[in-house]
């Protein structure tokens, strides 16, 4: 399948057109993990994007005063992990790592996606509202988890 | 080309529950593998107005059979 077809149905490029879905494919790597393998530790920096195209990615809370270390979420086909730090520019908020064989990402790195929005606003505000879009999705779903514990 | 992304919420187990992308919108008594574990739809809602071809639904599912059990 080409890599434009899969993009059309990830969320985050809701809104690019077929050309523009190019340009984002074209600074895009895929990275192949073996199950447990880290692509995100929290607290650490992390300047890279990823969005999941096969498998899932186990979202992970690190042990606190308060709690012991727990897995928050599991992220399947089409979902995103590291928005918010391609966002804010901030430490990783959690560690992330393939929960399953096999899984697969592409990999943006921040540097490429800022290069590129700096080129095409259009996708550049496109991608910044879906992100938001994708946070507010994962806090409904934290809050509805929340509510059935 | 519709797209049905699920938030999918595990009820009396602690399986901290998925998020993903289908190409159909559950259905309740629906069985659904997420990772190594099969659960059953037992309610199914929209979450948030559809935006183009994405949908956002939200489905709370139970635990029906751990990997390598029946």
């Amino acid at each position: 399948m080409e890599l434009t077809e899969i993009f059309q149905k990830v969320e985050l490029f809701n809104g690019l057109s077929i050309s523009e879905l190019n340009l984002v494919a074209s600074i895009c790597q895929e990275r192949h993990l073996q199950r447990g393998e880290l692509i995100t530790s929290q607290g650490e920096p992390g300047d890279d994007l990823f969005i999941v195209t096969q498998g899932f990615i186990e979202i992970i809370l690190e042990e606190s005063q308060k709690e012991p270390r727990k897995v928050v979420v599991n992220l399947g086909e089409g979902q995103i992990v590291g928005e918010m730090s391609l966002v804010d520019q901030g430490p990783r908020s959690a560690t992330a790592r393939a929960a399953i064989d096999p899984t697969t990402v592409k990999v943006i790195r921040r540097a490429d996606f800022e290069s590129l929005c700096e080129q095409n606003g259009h996708i550049g505000y496109i991608v910044m509202r879906n992100i938001a879009s994708d946070l507010s999705f994962k806090l409904r779903h934290r809050n509805l988890s929340e509510r059935s514990r | 080309m519709n797209v049905y992304k699920v938030s999918y919420v595990v009820i009396g187990s602690e399986h901290p529950g998925a998020i993903m992308n289908r190409d159909h919108a559950p259905v309740v008594g629906e069985r659904i593998t997420l990772g190594e574990h099969e659960f059953e739809v037992i309610e199914v809602l929209n979450l948030m107005p559809p935006r183009g071809d994405f949908h956002y639904i939200h489905a709370t599912v139970q635990l029906v059979k751990k990997k390598g059990k029946n």
